[in-house]
């Protein structure tokens, strides 16, 4: 693709959320992305990786329930503070770790908010 | 009752996220609870298992207004009938009393600190009496009854209306007409059902703002009510995390549901509350003051010594004592078990049992305890060599069974379906799948309308007036000749498992789809190798068993079947790998990884029923003729090994082997087995190591050769599975024997079947969780099962267990905090090490200093 091709390109701002957790707390985190209207998100099973407790390593073959999952959320900014001020609570016992950053998308109605709070 | 929560709608300082993560956060507090159909052995205390293993006890117990430990009436029971070793209670008294010289510090004349520890453990009156349980409060069994009304599963006759609408919004919008809601709430209940959001986490948000619960105490305060609840937050989760979206999607009901509602009666000042424990201080001065003959002098003398001893054993707590015994019971159980694997392992010759004659038959049992002496029984009858493997023999299925609407999970709930199977006809029996097929459709209406016509207004008498007769003779028959009956009926109908089959090439929702790619199967049947540790040159007979048990009339009949199963029989499982080992594309497969079988190897899938003992081998007809006199010598040795097994158990259940047989069928029957009851261990290693030990049926056993997995997958396979499985089984074990009441389900006489959901005492309260008393307790109320933490012993080098369980969170957790312990015999040093439980809660990771000897 051509500079002038790209500089033609309509991009989107919206925020990104990376989320990583032990296995065993994935259906906290898929309530909280739900909850906060976060309309898809990605999730990649199995991360091993080096952190506090030494070397984790991903999950073995007879439980899904061992080692660490990361989610990916892209959204407008408001739901995605809102993940994140849901996320604050759960660590607050849980452990995990989650980034935030600014992102530019093509289709952002690819990441439209789900959200549907009952009066 | 706390009559001031405000009325007016609150500011709400919790977003609607925040408060689903505390929400989730509560929910943890409780563990999954599977349906009777399934029933699956869960550690009650799961959500605690972030603490060390005292410290969870104690929170659970005051949390859930439970017992931390069996009486200390049982456990003297247990101790007089030489459970627990005089020696052991005695080096753990010690222990707790800080060592042997304080422990042997003189308190009086010729009386120690030590006299008085073991007079209160097992002479001086318990101080806490049997308390009477707390009775059904009005809140709960409001709570209840409603959650029973929407989760029923199809067998009210007029079902619940709005369920649509979800738990919290469907019992607000009928909870105006209930009068008992009414007389727990009030008038403010009245309001508050105008006031309150129909949003549930709004609600809670709400709830917890107007009750002025403190920032930080929110988390504890919604676990608090999730565990009033504690079986009913427990189905919830099961249906949250452990069922098709689909099978719940007409009744929506969550965590948020259940604590919406809880909140709302809080509000209304409608909570009764939680007795508090009372402090033992030192109410058992007088008593061993009594009992050494102090006068009023010597015992002031005593209490008023530097050491301050006499007041610390007076202020110990019964539970506290139990704790002291189940540590004894554990030591004496690991000192007599240790010892003999030590030796055992010396004496192992792994190079000298590759070079053995080729053995008759090998089969490949559970690792379930039931297994070890069955395994044991027909070791003996001839050339058998046997191995422990998971019971869901590596498959990760969800099957299809003929004549069911739903699919059924047949693997660990540690896992998530990968393969869905369907049934299909055994080649040859396409005729009596049908008609079985037409039967099943048949006995399902027939089911329908009968319970249509049993709970019709219109139809109830008269069809009891119409089956009554009909009824009584089947009861006297199930009565009077339960074996009879069970043979008329097998001759009416085909045995279902010599007609249908589970099938491996077509997947059940797309027919040009297998249920598994080749390489799929070329995976699994290679796992069998590789994690048990069974070498290639298998024997002409290689046979898969999986197990189920056998009772009839009994809601906890899946207990007594496969837990590596999800709570179903292990046949089906057996059945596909069995197939998969025959396919000569497989085989192909298997040989391009350097596991060449010999060609005359055939490969059959078996089920042990563990009440009769019975096996049964399954598409027996397949077997080649050459194959034949292998076979009829097997299955000879295996109806031997049944015979002498049965001779076994039938003493520890206080009846005859031939009773054995009709407890199975017999309707009236409590106790048809005794299940898991007793498993104390989970032994890793090759079966050579464990053969010459009797290990009583309390020993799960996983096969395992370390010199063929040098990279420790296997190792790390089977600890963080199997063992995590075991260690449930051994949890609910544990607890349901401890506080029968609060983590078991109780009396078995007096419970109720609550649709396909779960059990209840009586005719009203909340789901019954873990196991009956009588799976646990003798009829004279004794303890059957001694409560002890499983014991793992593990054989390989100490380098490898140990990057295992640094690698691997769940392992640090379960061995640091003290829910499993973990003994390693090392065969390349020939020493034992100890995991020594890290002291600090916090710490994260277990040092490598941690291994001390034992």
């Amino acid at each position: 693709m051509s500079t002038n091709a790209f500089t033609r390109l309509q991009l989107h701002r919206l925020r990104k959320i990376e989320i990583v957790v032990h296995a065993e707390d994935h259906g906290a985190v898929e309530d909280l992305l739900k909850t906060a209207g976060v309309g898809g998100w990605t999730m990649i099973r199995d991360v091993a990786g080096m952190g506090h407790g030494g070397f984790h390593q991903g999950r073995s073959i007879f439980n899904d329930h061992t080692g660490l999952v990361m989610f990916v959320g892209v959204a407008e900014a408001p739901v995605i503070s809102e993940v994140a001020i849901g996320l604050s609570r759960l660590f607050e016992t849980r452990p995990g770790v989650t980034f935030l950053s600014d992102v530019e998308v093509i289709r952002s109605d690819y990441f439209a908010s789900s959200t549907s709070t009952l009066a | 009752m706390n009559m001031m929560a405000a009325l007016t709608v609150p500011d709400v300082v919790l977003t609607r996220t925040e408060t689903a993560g505390l929400v989730a956060l509560a929910a943890r507090s409780v563990p999954p609870l599977w349906p009777l159909e399934s029933a699956i052995a869960v550690n009650p205390l799961a959500g605690f298992e972030d603490l060390p293993f005292a410290e969870a006890v104690q929170q659970a117990a005051q949390r859930f207004g439970a017992r931390e430990s069996l009486p200390l009436t049982a456990w003297r029971q247990l101790y007089a009938a030489g459970r627990i070793d005089p020696r052991m209670l005695r080096d753990v008294a010690i222990r707790a009393l800080g060592g042997s010289y304080p422990a042997h510090a003189v308190v009086t004349p010729g009386v120690t600190a030590l006299d008085l520890l073991i007079a209160r453990l097992t002479v001086l009156d318990p101080q806490q009496a049997e308390v009477e349980r707390e009775a059904l409060t009005p809140e709960v069994a409001f709570l209840a009854k409603w959650c029973a009304a929407f989760f029923d599963q199809g067998q009210a006759a007029s079902p619940m209306p709005h369920r649509e609408l979800g738990l919290y919004r469907a019992v607000l919008a009928l909870a105006g007409h209930d009068p008992d809601y009414a007389r727990l709430t009030g008038t403010a209940g009245a309001q508050l059902l105008l006031t309150v959001s129909r949003d549930p986490l709004t609600a809670i948000a709400e709830g917890l703002a107007a009750l002025g619960v403190p920032e930080g105490g929110e988390v504890g305060h919604l676990a608090g009510l999730v565990a009033r609840l504690p079986g009913w937050a427990g189905h919830i989760r099961w249906r949250a995390e452990h069922t098709d979206p689909a099978n719940v999607a007409a009744a929506p009901g969550t965590m948020a549901d259940l604590l919406a509602l809880w909140l709302l009666l809080e509000r209304a000042g409608a909570l009764t509350p939680r007795p508090v424990a009372a402090d033992p201080a030192t109410a058992a001065v007088p008593a061993l003051a009594a009992h050494f003959g102090w006068d009023a002098a010597t015992r002031d003398a005593a209490l008023a010594s530097a050491s301050g001893i006499v007041r610390q054993v007076a202020g110990y707590s019964d539970d506290r004592l139990g704790g002291l015994f189940m540590t004894a019971a554990e030591w004496t159980y690991r000192n007599t078990l240790v010892p003999q694997l030590e030796t055992a392992a010396a004496r192992l010759d792994v190079a000298g049992a590759a070079v053995e004659a080729r053995p008759d038959a090998q089969l490949v049992f559970c690792i379930d305890v039931r297994s070890e002496p069955f395994r044991r029984a027909l070791e003996a009858q001839g050339s058998y060599e046997t191995f422990g493997y998971a019971g869901f023999f590596g498959l990760p299925i969800a099957l299809h069974r003929h004549g069911e609407e739903r699919r059924k999970r047949f693997l660990p709930v540690l896992l998530a379906p990968q393969h869905d199977v369907a049934e299909a006809p055994v080649p040859g029996q396409e005729a009596a799948a049908a008609s079985l097929s037409e039967g099943l459709v048949r006995d399902r209406g027939t089911a329908a309308l009968f319970g249509a016509a049993k709970q019709g207004t219109a139809t109830a008498f008269a069809t009891a007036e119409a089956t009554g007769p009909l009824a009584g003779l089947l009861m006297a028959a199930r009565t009077v000749g339960p074996r009879a009956l069970q043979r008329v009926s097998r001759a009416l109908a085909p045995e279902r498992s010599a007609v249908l089959a589970p099938t491996l090439d077509r997947h059940p929702g797309d027919c040009a789809r297998p249920a598994f790619t080749l390489e799929d199967k070329i995976g699994y049947a290679s796992a069998l190798f590789r994690l048990t540790g069974l070498k290639p040159q298998t024997a002409r007979l290689l046979v898969l068993a999986g197990h189920g048990g056998s009772a009839v009339n009994n809601p906890y009949a899946a207990a007594l079947d496969c837990g590596a199963c999800g709570g179903h029989k292990g046949g089906a499982n057996a059945r596909i790998l069995a197939a998969m080992l025959n396919e000569p594309a497989v085989r192909e497969g298997l040989a391009a990884q350097g596991l060449v079988l010999p060609a005359d190897t055939v490969v059959l899938a078996a089920e042990h029923d563990t009440t009769t003992d019975t096996v049964v081998l399954f598409d027996r007809d397949r077997v080649p003729a050459s194959h034949a006199a292998d076979l009829a010598a097997l299955e000879a040795a295996l109806e031997r090994a049944a015979a002498a097994n049965r001779a076994r158990r039938a003493p520890l259940l206080g009846r005859s082997p031939e009773d054995l047989l009709t407890g199975a069928v017999h309707w009236g029957e409590v106790r048809p087995e005794w299940g898991l009851a007793g498993n104390a261990a989970f032994l890793v290693g090759p079966r050579a190591w464990t053969s010459g030990i009797d290990l009583a049926g309390r020993a799960f056993l996983h096969s395992y050769d370390w010199t063929a997995d040098a990279d420790g997958t296997a190792l790390t396979t089977i600890l963080t599975a199997p063992m995590v499985v075991a260690q449930w089984i051994n949890c609910q074990y544990l607890f349901s024997t401890v506080d029968n009441h609060r983590y078991g389900s109780g009396d078995k006489v007096t419970q109720n079947v609550l649709g396909g959901i779960g059990v209840i005492q009586g005719n009203g309260g909340d789901l019954r969780i873990g196991l009956p008393r009588q799976s646990l307790f003798t009829d004279a109320g004794e303890a059957y099962h001694v409560p002890q933490r499983l014991l793992t012993v593990v054989h390989a080098p100490l380098a490898r267990v140990e990057a295992v369980i640094t690698a691997n969170e769940i392992l640090g957790r379960l061995f640091g905090n003290g829910w499993v312990q973990l003994v390693v015999i090392d065969p390349e040093t020939g020493r034992t090490r100890c995991w020594q439980p890290r002291a600090e809660p916090d710490a994260e990771g277990t040092d490598p200093q941690d291994l001390t000897l034992a």
